[in-house]
């Protein structure tokens, strides 16, 4: 198998309090080996201060382990090329308020090495990518929630990394914001980006996660492809369209005598967030 | 975007370990934020207020005394250098962290000594356009000067003796000696500059870093004293145990010491210095810098972020 994209092994991480008096040391994260393997949009659940922007700090260098290794793309966290690589969103992002959307893109280019006319492509295509090329002249200070996720993703994506890591990239972002992060999302994975994301909103995870692992106080308590975790293994869906009374009584004879049994039927419904969705842009179109 | 600029991939080249494209991209980051700070305007206009003040000192005085000019404008521009640069190096860290904008940066391929290193530059940076602007105003303040003192000379001098009294006002202005001062008001403020970013590695707030390296710019006045006493113990007068001995070492060490900086006090009185001086106090300045800025890398390297 080819090198994974991150490699977590044995990671433990405790936090000890600044002052003597105050009790023992937290353990934000216990004994945790993962890896995500290139191609794949792996997503890390769990309630919060289960230790999973831990985690990511640790991949990302920032936090060093108390015990344990990461690794990205095989090579060591700690040393500063293993990001090269990579493009971070911190959970909450804000940026230099007095710099353009613009102007910021720039700056983390040029951490990256990225000079002249490169980066102005470079730039111009990622505003235009995340959608923020009207705002592209404008003070990030002035930025709302989901503009500010957007140039974060701008940013994290400057230098082409393989791999992105996205803490809680739609947390206070509004539905159609949370909505669009999402197709960015399944849009890099389709040009094979590499994805490690943590999101409260499971419905998302479930649409765009290959695999998932849920941390529970520090520990990963499960893991694995995510429709093998979530399948009901002795059960089968079947969706019909147009289908006759006469060929469903037919049907349930066929499968009464077969000795199986109907769990439910019923019409399957569309989802809340796409309703919505449908129904405030058609809302939008009638008042323009 | 991935297939159709892989020419933007800059992880197929080697990583190098220092780059000064990304110190300048920091450095060039951390001075645009400083100087759109109200702080630095405050402090800059008050210091040019009090330099133009200095003028009307030195008429209203019966003599005009050009010392009074040097004496208020040199002060001025050390206590405005010197605070501008605690007071704004000590923001420049808390900031980042808090608004986790260091989380962004330290994950691109950014070392940490870089990213020191860029953002003590910027500070360096802003305090040379401060220093700069006092400079211009303060020569525009002694040129008015001059031209007065010279209209004086004209009028009440004896005829013979004018050219002679009027040279003499114009070598005694604009001199090698008064713009190497302030060149160590300015190394003295990258030092006070380095010192704070070295607290504020281990400082959790603003507030605290602000005091506790004005703090040690305060005791650093003391270590020359401090020094002579360990030296030479006998002498002073003192009978030392050794660990009170080895204590005022290690504060040798640790503070700066300030009164290697208070030449610029003999040049406002009129002292000439010779350029020697100038190169020693440039050179201790710069260990100092040095010193700090390393002892600041080994507090932040094992920081937690
Ligand atoms: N810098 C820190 N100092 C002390 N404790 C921390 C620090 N960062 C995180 N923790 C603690 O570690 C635990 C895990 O936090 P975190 O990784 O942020 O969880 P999550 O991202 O899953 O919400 C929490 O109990 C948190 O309080
Ligand atoms: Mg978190």
């Amino acid at each position: 198998m080819s090198t994974p994209a991150i490699s977590i092994q044995n990671l433990t991480k405790e936090f000890t309090p600044p002052s003597v008096l105050k009790r023992g040391a937290i353990t934000a994260v216990r004994n945790l080996s993962l890896n995500v393997e290139a191609g794949h949009v792996y997503g890390l659940l769990g309630p919060n201060g289960s230790g999973k922007s831990t985690t990511m700090k640790v991949v990302l260098g920032l936090v060093t382990p108390t015990a344990g290794k990461t690794f990205i793309f095989g090579k060591d966290s700690r040393d500063v090329e293993s990001r090269e690589a990579v493009g971070f969103l911190p959970e909450n992002p804000y940026f230099y308020k007095f710099l353009t959307g613009e102007e910021t893109v720039h700056f983390y280019g040029k951490l990256c090495g990225i000079r002249g006319k490169m980066l102005n492509d470079r730039t111009r295509e990622l505003l235009a990518l995340v959608g923020l090329e009207d705002a592209a002249h404008r003070r990030v200070g002035g930025y709302s929630k989901g503009m500010l996720q957007r140039i974060g993703l701008a940013q994290a994506l400057v230098q082409d990394p393989r791999l992105l890591v996205l803490d809680e990239p739609t947390a206070g972002v509004d539905p159609a914001g949370s909505r669009e992060i999402c197709d960015l999302i399944l849009k890099f994975k389709a040009r094979g980006l590499t994805v490690l994301l943590c999101s409260h909103l499971l419905s998302q995870v479930q649409e765009i996660c290959d695999r998932i692992g849920i941390m529970h106080r520090g520990e990963l308590v499960r893991e694995g492809p995510l429709d093998q975790l979530i399948a009901i293994e002795n059960q089968t869906e079947l969706v019909l369209e147009n289908a006759s009374p006469e060929l469903l009584k037919e049907l349930r004879a066929k499968i009464a005598s077969s000795g199986a049994r109907v769990v439910g039927e019923g019409r399957p419904q569309q989802n809340l967030e796409r309703y919505f969705l449908e129904v405030t842009s058609d809302a939008k179109k009638s008042n323009q | 975007m991935t297939a159709t600029t892989p020419s933007a991939t800059a992880h197929n080249s080697a990583h190098k370990l220092f780059s000064l494209g990304r110190v300048s991209a920091i450095a060039g980051n951390t001075l645009r934020d400083l100087v759109r700070q109200k702080v630095f305007y405050f402090m800059l206009v008050f210091a040019l207020v009090l330099i133009g003040t200095s003028l009307a000192m030195a008429v209203l005085s019966f003599q005009g005394q050009l010392q009074t000019v040097m004496d208020v404008s040199l002060g001025a521009m050390s206590v405005f250098t010197m605070l501008l640069a605690v007071l704004s190096t000590a923001m420049v860290l808390p900031k980042d962290i808090e608004d986790r904008t260091l989380y962004t940066i330290l994950a691109k391929p950014v070392a940490r000594f870089e990213y020191l290193l860029g953002k003590l530059s910027g500070v360096v940076l802003m305090l040379l356009i401060a220093t700069l602007l006092m400079t211009v105003f303060f020569c525009v303040v002694l040129w008015f000067w001059q031209g007065r003192e010279i209209a004086n000379i004209s009028t009440f001098a004896q005829p013979h003796l004018v050219d002679a009294e009027v040279a003499k006002v114009k070598a005694g202005t604009f001199t090698g000696t008064l713009f190497g001062g302030i060149g160590v008001i300015f190394l003295r403020a990258v030092v006070c500059s380095a010192l704070t970013l070295m607290v504020s590695t281990f400082a959790t707030s603003w507030l605290f870093t602000v005091i506790v390296a004005l703090m040690m710019i305060l005791i650093g006045h003391l270590v020359p004293i401090a020094r002579s006493v360990w030296m030479d113990p006998m002498q002073a007068g003192v009978d030392m145990p050794w660990h009170l001995s080895l204590f005022l070492r290690v504060i040798t060490v640790f503070f700066p010491d300030m009164q290697l900086f208070n030449i610029v006090d003999d040049i406002a009185v009129g002292t000439h210095v010779a350029a020697g001086i100038f190169g020693q106090v440039a050179a201790l300045g710069g260990g100092y810098v040095a010193i700090y800025v390393l002892v600041a890398y080994l507090f932040f390297a094992w920081r937690e972020l």
